[in-house]
């Protein structure tokens, strides 16, 4: 296997320590995304990997070879740049061709590999077309289609869609996806776009603001199970209550000051003992929000609409609690003509289960 | 969409009118006196009565194997200062453009100072520098290379001396500027790709840069052709280029007539000389 390897890499540009001692795994043959807010350091951790940045200290492998002096030219990766960074004096075939150019290769079998590579990004038609004429989409095609012709151990696509409206992002997301199971290439996806992330990636790391690792795991891990009130905040949306974890009937629950017990389950992932300070994180969505009383659901609070934000696929709630706290609810907008229409100012009951809570430490 | 094209005819018609006052001086300082020149140079010297006697004859003197040694002169002058200053500038212009940073101002305002100087008075500067006793000689006389000074001053050397000197700026600035816009990222990705720093250098930040080459090419290359004052006053006054001998026709021989034609016909030679370069510029981007 050649995983990419990061172990204990500090970098700091003057004063200003991007990245402090930082470990990280990248599995191989994985779609791994990078997601952090601008300013993460998480550009400069690609930028590390690449080589265009030496580490301060620290070591970088990919499989067993150690590639944390080897020259940017030298290691076997390569780049989709934020704003492409398409050589504008070449074609499209120039542009392709570049890396297996400088190589040395046979023109005969640049040809071939031109070809067949733009077919990949389904670029065949414009194949002598300058990049000038090209739409944004097109050239982000060539800046892929440049970078796969050499076969790299890994491809490093740094926001590669942040140029792009959000129809063609999507859509790309998805030629992503495509491509990279059919390349088996391992692809190191930065962004900041949450949505992205999740949508791409195998496995994602998210990095905070002081360029440390919070977490590394599935999509699903991460936005199911966050392991701290940043990676519930950032990934997604949430709810935040400080509250006292107790015992109660055998089980566990919240004392929220002001508002309440409510039933937790505490996940086998993270043991919490009775008695501590924590967060409880609620997903907007995990959220049942209803004018009539309903049973069935472990939790129940009160509360009176202060906002709706229609979104079209769902609406979102403000809902004021008795003690001040604003709510946030997701509701799918799943019937042509909801029979209850919730309207400013009525009082909603919101019910969720205990399941659907996640405690986070301060 | 609408309101789009009445702002580009406002701004087209806007921008005529700015251009009419340079159009108005370049009409009666250039092309009127050039057609002159043009006239002139069709008359039989000392006929000019109410109708002038026209005559090709003027051109025919230049069927002389001295016009063209002066013509040829003058062009390998003007080569040799573009190239020469085209070696020096491009090192130049990529350490102010890629790494002087903060110097960057500084050090480009120290390369146009000299030029705030009249040349006459530069012109002297380098007489002190390549006189019998002076800068050049006496360093050479001290370290033994040579016993008795060379004759420096109002040679050839001294010409190209001073003619490098002075254009050079004029080679700097461009390439400058295009370097100066040049997408540091194209480096990365050329790395990226596998690529060595010369080949890099090579295949990306060169012709990148050409726009700003051929800018400068003509800007030294045109000028240096109808020098006057440089090979006056380094070569002082020994060597005959095509300036000097227009310049002699006017104001020595009073010659209008066989100046104005030298004047067209040398213009003419420059004229295809740069067309041909042009195109080899074309075909080079």
């Amino acid at each position: 296997m050649r995983n990419i390897r990061l172990e204990h890499v500090s970098k700091a540009f003057g004063d200003d320590i991007i990245l402090d001692n930082l470990s990280l795994t990248i599995p191989s043959g994985s779609f791994f995304a990078l997601l952090g807010p601008s300013g993460s350091g998480k550009t400069t951790l690609l930028r590390l990997i690449a080589g265009f940045d030496t580490v301060d200290s620290g070591q970088i492998y990919i499989g067993d070879r150690n590639i944390t002096h080897v020259p940017i030219n030298k290691r076997n990766i390569n780049t989709v740049f934020q704003q492409y960074a398409l050589f504008p004096h070449m074609n499209v075939f120039g542009n392709v061709a570049y890396g297996l150019r400088v190589k040395g290769v046979a023109s005969d079998i640049i040809e071939q590999k031109v070809r067949r590579t733009l077919q990949k990004v389904h670029l065949e038609r414009h194949i002598y077309k300058p990049i000038q004429q090209l739409s944004g989409g097109q050239q982000q095609r060539v800046a892929l289609a440049r970078a796969i012709i050499n076969e790299p151990d890994v491809l490093l696509l740094d926001e590669p869609l942040a140029a792009l409206d959000l129809k063609l992002r999507e859509q790309m997301l998805v030629e992503l996806i495509d491509l990279q199971s059919e390349l088996k290439t391992t692809f190191v996806y930065v962004t900041h776009d949450q949505f992205e992330a999740l949508t791409v990636a195998d496995y994602m790391a998210i990095m905070n603001y002081d360029g440390e690792i919070e977490q590394v795991g599935t999509p699903k891990e991460i936005y199911e199970f966050p392991i701290s009130s940043f990676v519930a905040k950032f990934v997604g949306s949430t709810n935040l209550f400080h509250g006292l974890l107790i015992e109660k009937n055998g089980g566990f629950a919240m004392d929220i000051p002001e508002l309440g017990i409510f039933e937790v389950a505490v996940s086998e992932r993270r043991k919490f003992e009775a008695g501590s300070s924590l967060l409880m994180s609620l997903r907007p969505e995990k959220i049942e929000i209803n004018k009539e009383e309903q049973a069935g659901f472990a939790n129940h609070l009160t509360g009176i609409v202060q906002a709706i934000i229609y979104y079209g696929r769902s609406t979102q709630y403000s809902v004021k609690l008795p003690n001040g706290f604003i709510v946030h609810v997701f509701e799918q907008n799943e019937e042509h003509f909801p029979h209850e229409v919730i309207d400013y100012d009525d009082v909603v009951h919101l019910y969720w289960q205990k399941e659907n809570v996640v405690l986070l430490e301060k | 969409m609408n309101r789009d094209i009445e702002n580009t005819e406002v701004s087209t018609n806007v921008s005529f009118f700015m251009a009419l006052p340079a159009f108005v001086w370049l009409l009666i300082f250039l092309y009127i006196p050039l057609l002159v020149i043009i006239g002139l140079s069709f008359i039989r010297k000392g006929v000019i009565s109410a109708w002038p006697d026209f005559t090709l004859s003027n051109y025919f003197t230049f069927f002389d194997s001295l016009y063209y040694s002066i013509l040829v002169r003058s062009l390998l002058l003007a080569f040799v200062t573009m190239a020469v200053c085209l070696l020096c500038a491009y090192p130049i212009a990529y350490f102010l453009a890629l790494y002087a940073r903060r110097w960057k101002n500084m050090l480009l305002f120290l390369l146009a100072l000299p030029f705030g100087v009249n040349f006459v008075i530069l012109a002297y500067a380098w007489f002190f520098i390549l006189e019998k006793n002076g800068l050049i000689n006496s360093i050479l006389t001290t370290l033994g290379i040579i016993s008795t000074p060379i004759q420096l001053l109002n040679t050839e050397f001294a010409i190209y001396v001073g003619m490098i000197y002075c254009y050079l700026p004029f080679m700097v600035l461009p390439i400058y500027a295009v370097l100066e816009k040049l997408d540091l990222r194209l480096i990365d990705a050329s790395l990226d790709l596998g690529a060595t720093r010369f080949a890099t250098f090579w295949r990306i930040i060169l012709p990148q840069s050409m726009p700003g080459i051929q800018t400068g090419f003509f800007m030294v290359f045109i000028p240096s052709f109808g020098e006057y004052v440089i090979p006056a006053l380094m070569g002082g006054g020994k060597y005959m280029y095509v300036g000097s001998l227009i310049s002699h026709y006017f104001s020595v021989l009073r010659n209008l007539p066989l100046g104005s034609a030298f004047t067209v016909f040398s213009s003419i030679v420059l004229l295809i000389v740069s067309l041909i370069f042009y195109w080899r510029f074309r075909r080079a981007t």
